[in-house]
């Protein structure tokens, strides 16, 4: 699989996101899979933030450490950046009379790389153009590098522009003026892209976020309330951009409790309400979670990771979150944490999450991370037919209504814990929705015998809720396939990679690599965490020669559910908790150490086979 | 219950619970539990009909002594729950319940962004002036200086003016009961049910256990009903000092009342021209028309 990266960095603020916005949009409506990332640090202006395109002709979902092409918008770009240059990669900077450091200029002689400087300012000062137009004219630059057609960027730019006409006007001469220009020295210079793909061109080019509200609408979520916390915002901010189509009820709350309190009590009256925060604004939530468990109100969180204790690493990403969510709040109740990998799953998993909330009568905690909150992936359109709105034992029609009694409500010798639930304002017997300990009325009643009959109602849904999860999802050698179908096969594994969320996706691209195409390698994706499933893994565990988990945090701390729930241990580990994603070539020779020693072997024996060759 | 109910007007009896009071001796929890059903009745809701939500404290021992849709929360934090299920249903009145020691501390953010928001809902606060179901700690609007339970030699802390603080936040709906008086209460919670924002209402109660400072005798003595006095409720200034100024008689009745703000759900621009309610709205959305700005 041929992939080319695009870097660009400078200061926040700077126009860092709008050059790599465009020129993603241009090249995936070109027929190119694109993934961005990007890193910022926590504040406005200034700072040093890059915004990273990995592109294709093939689906990409994972950023590279190495760039072809490095576009400093300034001169600490020129400082930080230049050991990410693959060989004969490209350098574009704005800085004039710059002078490489001696070690720079070793770098660019070994590994001849091409320096061109974009005299931005000559050319804004002989347009009569402001600054803020010096993006439009270097993305233009970058659009010829790319050897595509002038007209698609400008019809691209248009889009923006299209009631302001002197604006427009001006921003179709940068383009001019940026696409012709030639570096004296270099000459003309183009970044060889694989043929595109036309297949890509009607696909979507959308955040982990976005994706979570598109999936949160399609649910059927009609009220939004949040406070602001990175990595959550971006979800904040799509639902009420969106408030004037969507006509929902969105609510920017005092904090994160009240946020949780006003879902919570949305959800008891019966409409579908989401919230979402990150890290210790998730502790203001969990009382609220312990609430929701007592009552059986059901309810669902996403908590978006970024790294702790405390405030962490405001806008880095990590998967620290996994046992907060699985065992914070007090009491011991039924719950159920999801988590989701990219932007497919984001949207799908909602309208799961509150399906599964609605059925148990629950809690459901659906993990994000920064990563996906906010890299951009090439999407095809969301299937928008196969999402079920099961609401499980909600009782709405008048007849039935009528014929319940108070006792229905918590009735804990109901079928698998879950009783009948109705919603206030219907005419029927009412109840006490009762966060002390109480009986099938909703009245306390702090007996012994109630206690514990109550008490095993609530648990008893993890039962029902466990054997009706879905398994794991296992990809052999890039190729996805069902867990069962390959149990079956009886090859050995020489590899079985244990991972979950935004790992998911770059493990996938390092199955694909070219190194690695072919190899037997496994990987076991977890969605479902919470009650977890271990029977699939288990049985791959006794036929594979190494098993290796691979998560984003400090302790393992799938691993160390997956001891609790079934003894299993993982000691070799691929952790990361720097803040940064597992990015592609890092992530491919973790792999690849751990398959050295056993590939003469190996290459001889037949391929494994899987069900679906051609996902 | 079946047509021919129906058709008759709803009753007090309708909102009977065969779960036992257990309040003290001389509560004053039974006069206003008594004045909520009177003013259900009277405004002709019946049980299905209303949300009733309570705080934790021995207010909330009542959310199983009565019937209706009810909740009963953590502390503090029964305001943003109660605005949460009226956004989610406008057709549905909701009344929340706190006490004095979770609403003037733990909850008092959310009292304060409850006014600000103007929710609408109503707010019936169970003033005691101390924590009765953790046995008579000092709460925030207990006396400075009183002794309590622990707190021997009194509290350190200044008494918090909560009067002076629901005045800043430029209510709505401000009224003041005493638990020794339903037909005063009854008038009030109609009043407040009625109102169209949030409609905040300070239950002054006897708690003969813990408070033997603001008695039943205390407060029978100094209360008075303002409006029979010939108080307008739309005199802010004569409001303010009628709310304020209770060191000889205590002005009880609605002290003020404005109806020409609108309430949050009324000012959310989306919202605008809807029939429906949040809860009627539930099914699966084609959001394609949202995506193809993203192609």
């Amino acid at each position: 699989m041929s992939r080319i990266s695009l870097k660009v960095v400078g200061a926040s603020g700077q126009g860092v996101n709008s050059i790599g916005a465009i020129v993603a949009k241009g090249l995936k409506r070109s027929g190119y899979c694109v993934f961005g990332y990007r890193e910022y640090p926590s504040l406005i202006k200034g700072g040093h933030a890059s915004n990273q395109l990995d592109i294709s002709n093939e689906r990409i979902r994972s950023t590279e450490t190495k760039v072809n092409v490095l576009v400093a918008l300034n001169h600490h770009g020129l400082e930080l950046n230049m050991e990410e240059l693959k060989p004969g990669g490209i350098v574009l900077h704005v800085t004039p009379g710059w002078q490489f450091p001696e070690h720079h200029q070793k770098l660019i002689a070994e590994r001849s790389l091409r320096v061109i400087y974009f005299p931005v300012d000559d050319i804004l000062n002989r347009l009569g153009a402001r600054a803020i137009l010096s993006n439009v004219l270097l993305t233009a630059f970058v659009w010829s590098m790319l050897d595509q057609d002038i007209d698609a960027l400008k019809s691209l730019v248009g889009e923006t522009f299209a009631k302001k006409k002197a604006l427009l006007e001006l921003n179709m001469r940068c383009i001019d003026e940026g696409y012709s220009f030639v570096d004296p020295e270099q000459g003309t210079i183009s970044v060889a892209l694989p043929p595109p793909d036309k297949g890509f061109a009607s696909h979507l080019l959308i955040t982990g976020s976005q994706a979570m509200g598109l999936g949160a609408v399609h649910a059927g979520v009609r009220l939004y309330a949040g406070y602001p916390m990175t990595p959550s915002s971006p979800l904040l901010s799509f639902i009420a951009e969106l408030e004037n189509k969507t006509h929902m009820v969105v609510k920017q709350a005092e904090d994160e409790i009240t946020a949780a309190q006003i879902v919570s009590g949305a959800m008891y009256m019966g409409t579908r309400a989401l919230t979402a925060t990150s890290g210790v604004g998730f502790d203001l939530m969990s009382e609220t979670l312990s609430l929701n468990a007592m009552i059986e109100n059901p309810t669902v969180f996403v908590l978006a990771q970024r790294p702790g204790p405390a405030t962490g690493l405001p806008t880095w990403t990590a998967q620290g979150g996994l046992l907060q969510a699985t065992s914070c709040s007090a009491g011991e109740f039924t719950r159920c944490v999801i988590s989701v990998s990219n932007s497919q799953d984001a949207f799908d998993l909602m309208p799961v999450a509150f399906d599964l909330a609605e059925q148990y009568q629950i809690g459901v905690v659906v993990l994000t991370d920064k990563q996906i909150a906010e890299a951009l992936y090439t999407q095809r359109p969301y299937d928008l037919e196969t999402a079920e709105i099961d609401r499980g034992r909600l009782v709405v029609d008048p007849e039935k209504l009528k014929a319940l009694k108070s006792s229905d409500r918590f009735n804990p010798h109901a079928q698998g814990g879950v009783s009948l639930r109705w919603l206030p304002g219907s005419e029927a017997a009412t109840y006490c929705a009762q966060g002390d300990e109480h009986n099938s009325i909703g009245a306390v009643d702090e007996s012994s015998l109630n206690a514990k009959s109550q008490m095993e109602k609530r648990l008893r849904k993890f039962h029902g809720l466990k054997a009706g999860l879905p398994a794991p999802k296992l990809s052999i050698g890039g190729h996805s396939t069902t867990t069962i179908d390959w149990m079956d096969t009886g090859d050995e594994i020489e590899l079985l990679a244990i991972g979950w969320g935004s790992t998911g996706d770059t493990f996938q691209d390092v199955m694909c690599s070219d190194e690695l195409r072919g190899r037997k390698i496994a990987y076991l994706h977890y969605t479902y965490l919470w009650p977890l499933r271990t029977q699939e893994l288990q049985i791959l565990a006794k036929r594979s020669k190494h098993i290796v988990l691979v998560e984003q945090n400090y302790q393992g701390q799938l691993g160390m559910l997956i001891r609790m729930e079934c003894g299993l241990d993982i000691p070799d580990r691929i952790l990361k908790y720097d803040g940064r994603p597992f990015f592609y070539d890092e992530l491919l020779s973790s792999v690849m150490e751990r398959c050295a020693g056993t590939t003469e072997n190996e290459e001889k024996l037949p391929g494994f086979e899987h069900a679906d060759s051609r996902s | 219950m079946n047509i021919a109910l129906q058709t008759q007007p709803p009753a007090l009896s309708d909102y009977y619970s065969a779960t036992k009071c257990i309040w003290c001796d001389g509560c004053g929890n039974y006069g206003i539990w008594t004045a909520v059903k009177y003013a259900l009745v009277e405004l002709n809701l019946r049980p299905w009909q209303v949300c009733l939500c309570y705080d934790v404290g021995c207010h909330g021992n009542g959310s199983d002594k009565i019937e209706g849709y009810r909740f009963h929360g953590l502390h503090g934090r029964v305001i943003p729950f109660a605005a949460g299920a009226k956004l989610a249903n406008m057709k549905v009145p909701v009344i929340a319940f706190g006490g004095d020691g979770a609403t003037f501390s733990e909850g008092i953010g959310h009292l304060v962004h409850g006014l600000r928001s103007n929710y609408p809902i109503t707010f019936v606060l169970h003033n005691n002036a101390n924590y009765g179901l953790t046995t008579g700690q000092a709460s925030s609007l207990t006396p400075q200086g009183q002794p309590m339970n622990t707190s021997p030699n009194g509290i350190p802390e200044r008494t918090l003016a909560s009067m002076d603080l629901i005045f800043s936040l430029n209510p709505t709906f401000v009224a003041r009961g005493f638990s020794g008086d339903i037909e005063l209460m009854t008038r009030i919670l109609k009043a407040a049910i009625q109102h169209r924002g949030f409609a905040f209402v300070d239950m002054l109660q006897a708690c003969p256990s813990y408070n033997h400072f603001a008695t039943q005798e205390y407060l029978l003595d100094r209360y008075f009903d303002a409006n029979a006095d010939g108080h307008d409720p739309s005199d802010l200034q004569r409001a303010k000092a009628l709310a304020t100024q209770v060191q000889d008689r205590i002005a009880c009745g609605i002290l003020y009342q404005r109806e020409d703000i609108p309430d949050f759900y009324n000012r959310l621009i989306p919202r605008r021209g809807l029939e429906t309610t949040c809860v009627e709205e539930v099914r699966r959305y084609d959001v394609s028309e949202y995506w193809k700005e993203l192609v």
